[in-house]
This record gives C-alpha cells, structure tokens and sequence, in this order.
C-alpha cells in the first residue's frame, strides 16, 4: 500500500534494518545535494548507500560529516543567507546517515526531517518551489520496499 | 583629536558614573580578577587581566576626575587617550572578553568589571572602533530587525515546517496569550527543532502561547557592541508587542544576552516598569515541572554533563531549574568542576562569535572548557543557549573530541509522548 502520509511513513522506516536505514536515507539526501557543494557529504552518502560498509569505514565518514556539519553552522551576529544555511541542514541529513551506534533509533526518519529543512531553508532565500518533498519521499521508500 | 574619537572620549566621561568611579578608586590590584578569566589562565598573557582592559578608561577617568590625575594631565605625566590605543585596545574588549562576568563575582573589593567594561564598550563603539562583526550585526539590528537578518517570511518557512513536522499548529499574533515565545537568530537558522519543542511542552502543559510578527528576535546586538540606545530599541520592540498582544510572561529564548537585556535590564532601559513578566525559558520549563505540568517518559541512560550558560546561571541566579529538569530525564548526570555559578564561559559569549578575527583566540580560550569536560568524561554535554552550543561544538571540533552537545528545551520535549492535542486554556 502506497504511503500517504508522516504516520505510515515512520512506522515503515522503523521496521527496516540500521543498514537499509542508511541506504535509503541517503537516497532521500541526494534529492538536495545540490543545496551543499561539500564533498565530504557527497563521500558519505555514497558510503551510506553501500550495505557492505565496515565499522571503520562508518567512523571516518561519520567524522567527516560531522565536521562538515559544524563547519555550516551560521555563528552568532554573522549576515547569512538561506541559500548557504540549507547546506547546513543537507549536513544534518548527511550526519544522519553515517551515524555510528545507532540500534533502536530511527536514522532515516532524522534524514528525512533535516532534508525537509533544507528546503525550507531554500523557500526562505526565495527561490519558492513546492518540492513536496514529504510525497518525494514517501515515493522513494515505497520504491524501495518493493525492491 | 579626530572626530570620531572626540566623541568616543566624550561618551566615555559621560559613562564614567558614580559606581565606575567608587570600583576604579577601589581596586586593590590583586590580580584575582586574572585568575577568574578564562583568556587570561589559557594564554598566560597578563595583557588579558580584566581590569587591564580597561587601562584607557581607567586614565580617563584619573585625568578628569581625580585631582591627582588632572595634575599629572597638567605636567604631561599621563597621556591621553589616543586612536590607536583604542584600536589596539578593541582585542582586549571584545575579542577576549564574552561579559561573562566571572572577573566580577571574584574582586574581593566587589567591583562589578563586566559592568564596566560594557560602559567602555560605549566609548569605543562610538568612536568607531567596534568590530566589524558585531558592527555588521548592529547594523542588521537596525535594518532588518535581526543581527543576523532573519526576516519574517523566514520565520513563517520555519513554522511551516514545525507544524507539518511535529503536527501541533505554531501560533503568531495571538491577542490574549498566556506566553509570548521569543527567539534568536541562531534558533531560527540552526536549530528550528527548539521551536517545535516549544510547542510540544506548550501543548502538554495546556498553556496558550503566540509568536509576534513584529518582534520575534530576542537577540540583542545593542549589548554586546555597547550601545544602550539600540538596547533600548530592541527590548521596546519586544515590549510594545507584548503590551499590544496582552501576554503575561515574555519567554526569553535559549540565548544568554536576550536574557539579560530584557530580564535584567529591560526595565531600566525602558525607564519604567513592565506589566508583563520575563523569564527565560529554562526557568518557564522550572515552574512548569513544579506545578506538574510536564510529564515526560523514560531516561536518557548515557554520562551526561550540563554547560551552564553564563547569563543564566551567574548573571541571572538561575542554576537549580536546569538541573531538576535534567534528572527528570537523565539517568546518568555528572556535574562538572566549578558548574553552576563559577561555570566557565563557552568563549563565545558577549558577541566574540561574532568577530572572525577573534577566533584562533577563542579556541586558546577554548581550552578551559575541554578541561572541564575531561575531568568528567561524558558522552554528551547538555546546555541552554544556541550560541553556546555552537562555540562549544567547534571547540570540540578544534580538539578532535567526539562529544555531542543538545538543547536542554530539545531533550525535554524528545521525552514528552507524543502530541495528543490539548486545548489552549482559555482558548
């Protein structure tokens, strides 16, 4: 049955196993990886989408993300745009993705909220386009589940 | 003289009071006040002695005020101020200075340093020698509406995604509202989950709150550049909504100076009292879990330690709330050396994030804070201010140390159930 909405949607993404978390977050982060021009989100979201990725491998693309994400933050008093302030949400989404130690938690419903985000961030700098981002999404986990 | 120093030299007589005279003429040079700051005990540097920042002040004040230093003026003993002392003076006031008045509460003679150097920096801003950061953020202030120029149809993108997010409905311009909620900047454009927390914690706590679209930033770019009349026009701005939507209480958000403008010195700014009242939200979350309002479920199980922010812990005497609010859902809260009132500041504070040269600094100073964390070894920190939260996840950066640092709004509304919609009293 095709997902109509947030409900339905989460409870799907909780049922999957951490590694198909990761892989199908990472396909909801590539919808708006044009909002970031850093490599080390795109080096974690190809990671994430690899099922066989190793421990040790988590741990340094984890980093990389993360460090990316700190990195993004708009500091206190700065002038910033919401152009560049998506960037930091793609990050969120990304650090998501990769996180390490994640049993019982739900890593792709996380991704999808940060990249919903990014997009708000984007309608905020004025570029408006309704995304609809939340049914691109629930497309893209309904495409997936019937692999 | 140039002009602009002319005026900065006069703002600084006109802002050397009764009690700046009485700390000056009192000052026993012990050096305690050295030991209290953190820029000073990470660098060794005595140059970062806090009441060494305020040398140029200090010989003003002798030179106009004192006969001993109008004589020493006469003979040509004491120079005057000049504008490269001032520039050369802009690092020691703002860069290595967060106001976080830990220097204040340790002068045995009770000289408030924070309040002084805050009256500097009036003089400097308006002889032009602020620095550009913060000058851009004031600027903005004035402009916009926000130091970091978050505007309306912003803020409105944000609440769209909370609502669709959390599934609660976030409320703007409600006449007769219990709470007006307000925010930073940095809340807006790093973390648009506080405001969905606030209204999970609103809606269980079955209070009626707003959001006003006139006067939703809290942050107050006026304080930390030194200027009281852009202070002033931004707490009025916060005023004149609350007096036109009829709220109670004013909710300062998570970001320290908002707090101390509107709560400690809004009054005095305005020059009257206020019909509404102001507390910052961690104290709105205190009274809530006395009266039994918030109900959360489970624990957080891993070592977790609570960074305090200055304004709220030492300026405002706000220290118990955060910690009744973390044991309710903290299995495993470790406090850190000197939390609490003696907390060490961030670095951040007092508009130094905001000053990009100031940064390699910051991470020197950064360093008392890993120290604190070291002593404890948790495996996340806990705090109540976005900008706290930001310099301390660079710092931890900086030093290569994997620590996660959350919102203490965030992590009570993660263990509250989710939303069954109540109604708004008096909706």
């Amino acid at each position: 049955m095709a997902t109509t909405n947030d409900k339905e949607f989460r409870v799907k993404l909780e049922t999957l196993s951490v590694s198909q978390q990761r892989q199908v977050a990472a396909l909801f982060v590539q919808r708006v990886l044009g909002l970031s021009n850093d490599v080390r989100i795109k080096a974690a979201l190809d990671m994430a989408m690899r099922a066989d990725i190793s421990d040790a491998e988590l741990a340094v693309v984890s980093q990389a993300a993360n460090t990316a994400r700190v990195e993004s933050y708009a500091q206190c008093g700065r002038d910033s745009d919401w152009n560049t302030q998506a960037g930091l949400f793609v990050a969120k989404a990304a650090v998501s993705c990769v996180r390490p130690d994640v049993e019982g938690q739900n890593l792709a419903w996380d991704a999808a909220m940060q990249v919903r985000v990014a997009r708000t961030c984007e309608a905020a700098s004025g570029d408006v386009t309704d995304h609809k981002e939340a049914e691109a999404q629930y497309a893209i986990l309904d495409d997936f589940l019937s692999k | 003289m140039s002009a602009s120093l002319e005026k900065g030299v006069r703002v600084l007589k006109e802002v050397i009071d009764a009690p700046i005279a009485s700390y000056f003429s009192s000052c026993v040079h012990c050096g305690l006040c050295a030991e209290a700051c953190l820029f000073y005990t990470e660098t060794g540097d005595p140059k970062y002695t806090p009441i060494h920042k305020l040398e140029p002040m200090r010989r003003l004040y002798e030179q106009e005020y004192t006969v001993l230093g109008r004589l020493k003026k006469l003979i040509g003993l004491s120079k005057a101020v000049t504008d490269a002392e001032l520039d050369e003076w802009r690092e020691l006031v703002y860069n290595s200075c967060t106001l976080c008045g830990r220097c204040s509460v340790v002068c045995p003679v009770g000289n408030d340093i924070v309040y002084m150097v805050r009256k500097f920096r009036e003089g400097m801003s308006a002889s032009g020698n602020a620095p550009e950061g913060i000058k851009g953020a004031a600027n903005r202030t004035i402009t916009i509406g926000s130091p970091m120029g978050v505007k309306l149809p912003a803020v409105k993108a944000q609440m769209r995604h909370v609502e669709a997010d959390y599934g609660l409905p976030i409320p703007m311009d409600v006449e007769g509202a219990e709470y007006l909620v307000m925010l930073s900047s940095m809340e807006i454009m790093n973390f648009p989950e506080y405001l969905g927390a606030i209204a999970k914690i609103m809606n269980q706590a079955g209070k009626s709150w707003t959001l006003c679209s006139t006067a939703f930033e809290a942050t107050n770019a006026g304080m930390q550049i030194g200027n009281s009349d852009l202070a002033r026009v931004i707490v009025s701005r916060i005023v004149e909504a609350a007096e036109k939507l009829k709220v109670k209480t004013v909710i300062s958000p998570e970001c320290g100076h908002a707090y101390t403008a509107l709560r400690l010195e809004g009054a005095n700014l305005m020059g009257r009292s206020f019909g509404f009242k102001v507390r910052h939200i961690i104290e709105v979350l205190g009274e809530f879990q006395e009266q039994g309002l918030l109900k959360t479920e489970g624990f957080e199980t891993d070592r977790l330690t609570f960074h305090d922010p200055c304004q709220l812990a030492r300026r405002g005497g706000v220290i118990k709330q955060q910690r009744g609010l973390m044991n309710m859902v903290a299995k495993n809260f470790v406090e850190m050396p000197d939390a609490g009132f003696m907390n060490w500041c961030c670095g951040g504070g007092g508009g130094a994030s905001a000053i990009e040269e100031g940064e390699e600094l910051r991470m020197e100073a950064f360093k008392k804070k890993k120290s604190q964390f070291d002593a404890v070894k948790p495996d996340r920190v806990v705090t109540a201010c976005a900008n706290c939260r930001i310099v301390m996840e660079e710092g931890l950066e900086h030093y290569k140390m994997n620590l996660p640092v959350v919102g203490l709004t965030e992590m009570i509304a993660d263990h509250i159930p989710n939303p069954v919609v109540a109604k708004p009293e008096g909706s």
